[in-house]
């Protein structure tokens, strides 16, 4: 405690490296998750960030059944089916915001409140399991559509087509982000399905080891987890407390505190023996390998200082935000003020220009704050930026160079290795937005 | 309720420049306060002779600053003046001058005329800070160029002016500071050293500028600072430690000729002499004019206690924290050009780091002993 009330201090300090993010996770962490929020109307989006094109498979009065196969994503280099998350009618497209903060096309579902399922779920016998190897996984998950639930939506199917070996499997439960509480609730609901799904994991790279990254600060998690864990014996799996800095998450960071092994900048992890993946990928596995189900359900935060519930929810995939927040988190506290509508983690999350949002597979949170205006003062060369960013970047000489649109040292400067953790801006005693001038760096950096 | 888009990171952390430059403010008061009571006239004098003369540049520096382009078309004062000062003024120009003035005042000699006071602060900020263009712009510190340019031209009119209810010294006219004496030569430093009283030394009673010398108040400056952070740590420490690495060298380098010299007491004696703590704790820490990443800022104090020594024991001017603070301020510029500059310590830097300390010590030690500028 005293540590932590030091640190805090410190962070709150002039020169000093930030390492905490305020956080008000207190606000929700321990509110059980609101499930059975059954909506009228479904949204399914069309298109996403890495597929910009996708074909629809029914027409408009189709009656569609939950898992049903209702369209494909097409990208570059890969296809994504696409899933109805609840059985009713199409009714038609519209247009919604999707978690990028662009206007996109949304299927429209009309709920029939039956839930009638798909006839290609089905049920596999735990022998059936046995007898997977990881090219058959590898095909029920890309039929599946599971990608990345922590927010990177990468495919996890690519990530099953390595063929180094892996010695270690790491989950990443971190969630290093200040008011988001979505993995945390799943984490503790659901212990055993994340357990299954890692050890479907296990299964599949045929390695022996995985380890559960979670905040040392957590000790509810930690006790689920050590009880469950005994009925699994010998499973290779343990729960592995890494420290409660931000920008823990990030994978190199929580590799390097797991398991000492540090990567070198754009290196893959499975180089290394290593493959990491978010605890609602494995709950999303679990589901994929045990029942052949795609991610209809799953757990987001809506919080925030802009509203007066705030509360974790269990929904299906397609809610509408603005129904939630209208049904069970009692609207805004101070409606005059302006808001800021954030899709994921307050530090790197989106902001979309309107309630009208959409949650997609990979919406961890809504966050909605007070709009604050910050007034940029001059640059008084303090070193916080550079005392606190995670990959050794020097922050506000790139500002300078952008400033000064001088492209060859842009280029020394090496903008492209930064993460957009946020920290630069955060930690200015100056109030500078100093991440925005990177992101710009890193287009000049391209050129 | 209108819903906004902004860009990542959505939350600010609760630090601004105006609490860092409080912080200085708070910092100081204790030595301008005891710096007060033994000079009250000339603390009060030159205090508001430089604030008035710094906060009037500063104004005028942000009027010029934004005059308004000729659109054609005929503005009354009042547009103009919003036009320039408004959203670009504000409490950190205030603060700003207000602390460059009273660093100022503190480092100007009691025994300075008036008109080189208002001719070193026209001086320090003009050209010291506001033809960079303004705060968080500088390369020097505008203090020491303001205190250094005065002290330049008119250093021969400087009168020996000092409250004789505070010191003890008999004869008033013609005691040495610490660091000056007659001779100009190690020897009378010594001499100097051998009459010293230690305590007399930490409380300030002794001569000098009219804030430097007070090593307590100094300290409790230091201790407050670093507990807020709002000086960086990687200066201030090596700087000073640094600087008491090199006096106990040559301090060796006394006892290897006279046999006598104590070289720990001397040790002491140079930091509590002239504005070592001073310099450092209050002039060298200012971030505008370090480097940006920490390996430069240790660097940059190395360089800073090596121009010190240097100039304290082999030229002809007895203190050199003002000069040495000015050639640091050079060095970090170029310890921040993008090429080098990097947050990670290297074997470079350390090999830097290491040279900045064994070569400067090794030419003191030598010098000392067989140069032939210290006679037993």
């Amino acid at each position: 405690m005293v540590c932590n009330s030091l640190q805090k201090y410190y962070n709150e300090t002039m020169i000093a490296k930030t390492t905490h993010i305020n956080d008000t996770k207190n606000l929700v962490g321990s509110l059980p998750a609101v499930r059975y929020t059954e909506p009228q109307y479904l949204y399914i989006a069309m298109a996403n960030a890495r597929c910009p094109n996708a074909e629809l498979f029914i027409k408009e009065g189709d009656h569609v059944n939950s898992c049903q196969v209702i369209g494909m994503r097409h990208a570059a280099f890969f296809d994504q089916p696409i899933h109805a998350t609840c059985s009713g009618t199409f009714v038609g497209l519209e247009k919604h915001y999707h978690r990028n903060g662009k206007l996109t096309d949304f299927i429209k579902i009309e709920n029939d409140f039956k839930d009638t399922l798909d006839p290609s779920v089905k049920q596999r016998t735990p022998e059936e399991i046995a007898a997977l190897t990881k090219d058959d996984m590898t095909e029920i998950i890309k039929n599946c559509a599971l990608v990345g639930l922590g927010g990177s939506s990468f495919p996890t199917y690519i990530k099953f087509q390595t063929n180094k070996p892996i010695d270690i499997i790491l989950i990443n439960g971190i969630e290093c982000e200040p008011y988001i509480t979505a993995d945390h609730r799943l984490m503790l609901e659901f212990p055993r399905r994340v357990i299954d799904g890692i050890k479907y994991a296990m299964q599949a790279f045929k390695c022996n080891k995985a380890k559960i990254c979670i905040k040392s600060k957590y000790k509810d998690i930690k006790q689920v987890y050590e009880q469950v864990l005994k009925e699994y014996e010998n499973s290779g799996i343990e729960i592995c407390c890494v420290k409660n800095y931000y920008p823990q998450g990030w994978e190199v960071a929580m590799i390097k505190e797991a398991t000492g092994i540090q990567l070198k900048p754009g290196e893959l992890p499975s180089n290394r023996g290593i493959m990491n993946f978010n605890v609602s990928t494995m709950v999303g596995l679990y589901k994929a390998i045990k029942y052949n189900m795609p991610v209809i359900k799953r757990f987001i935060t809506i919080t925030g200082d802009g509203i007066k519930n705030p509360m974790n929810f269990r929904v299906r995939v397609g809610t509408s935000v603005r129904d939630l927040l209208s049904q069970y988190c009692g609207g805004y506290i101070n409606p005059d003020k302006d808001k800021v509508f954030i899709i994921g983690g307050p530090m790197m999350g989106n902001s979309v220009p309107s309630d009208d949002i959409i949650i997609t597979k990979t919406v961890t949170s809504i966050i909605i704050l007070d709009k604050e205006d910050y007034v940029e003062q001059p640059c008084v060369r303090c070193g916080s930026c550079v005392l606190s960013c995670p990959v050794h970047l020097e922050p506000v000489q790139i500002m300078n160079a952008v400033k000064s649109l001088d492209k060859e040292r842009i280029k020394m400067l090496n903008p492209l290795r930064c993460i957009e953790c946020g920290l630069c801006a955060y930690s200015c005693t100056s109030k500078i937005h100093v991440t925005d001038y990177i992101r710009r760096a890193k287009v000049f950096a391209k050129l | 309720m209108a819903i906004f888009k902004q860009n990542a990171p959505h939350l600010r952390r609760n630090a601004s420049v105006t609490r860092m430059m409080v912080d200085v403010l708070v910092a100081l008061a204790p030595t301008l306060i005891f710096s007060f009571i033994i000079y009250p006239i000339k603390t009060l004098i030159f205090y508001l002779i430089s604030v008035v003369i710094m906060e009037a540049a500063e104004f005028i520096y942000v009027g010029l600053k934004g005059i308004m382009p000729n659109d054609g078309q005929k503005h009354s004062f009042k547009e103009r003046f919003n036009y320039a000062y408004k959203g670009k003024y504000n409490q950190n120009n205030i603060l700003t001058a207000a602390i460059t003035a009273i660093i100022y005042t503190l480092i100007m000699p009691a025994g300075a005329p008036i008109y080189a006071v208002i001719i070193g602060a026209l001086v320090g900020i003009v050209l010291g800070k506001l033809v960079f263009g303004g705060l968080g712009s500088n390369i020097f510190n505008p203090a020491a160029v303001g205190m250094l340019f005065a002290k330049v031209c008119f250093g021969s009119q400087y009168a020996k002016n000092v409250p004789t209810w505070y010191y003890t010294v008999a004869d008033v006219t013609t005691a040495p500071t610490a660091l000056s004496n007659s001779a100009g030569t190690l020897n009378g430093l010594i001499e100097n050293f051998n009459n010293a009283n230690f305590l007399d030394m930490f409380i300030g009673r002794m001569y000098g500028t009219l804030g430097e010398v007070y090593t307590v108040t100094i300290l409790v400056g230091a201790i407050y600072l670093l507990i807020r952070r709002s000086a960086d740590f990687r200066v201030m420490l090596p700087y000073l430690g640094a600087f008491a690495l090199f006096s106990l060298v040559a301090g060796l380098g006394f006892y290897a000729v006279d046999g006598t010299t104590n070289p720990g007491a001397f040790t002491l004696f140079s930091l509590l002499s002239g504005g070592v703590m001073f310099g450092g704790v209050f002039m060298l820490t200012d971030p505008v004019t370090s480097p940006i990443n920490s390996p430069s800022r240790i660097i940059y104090a190395l360089v800073a206690a090596v121009s010190t020594v240097f100039i304290r024991l082999f030229t002809a001017y007895p203190e050199g924290v003002g000069f040495s603070i000015l050639i640091a301020n050079m060095v970090a510029v170029v310890l921040d050009h993008y090429e080098w500059s990097s947050p990670r310590y290297t074997w470079k830097k350390f090999l830097t780091m290491g040279l900045l300390i064994i070569i400067p010590a090794a030419i003191i030690f030598l010098v000392i002993k067989f140069g032939g500028v210290y006679h037993a």
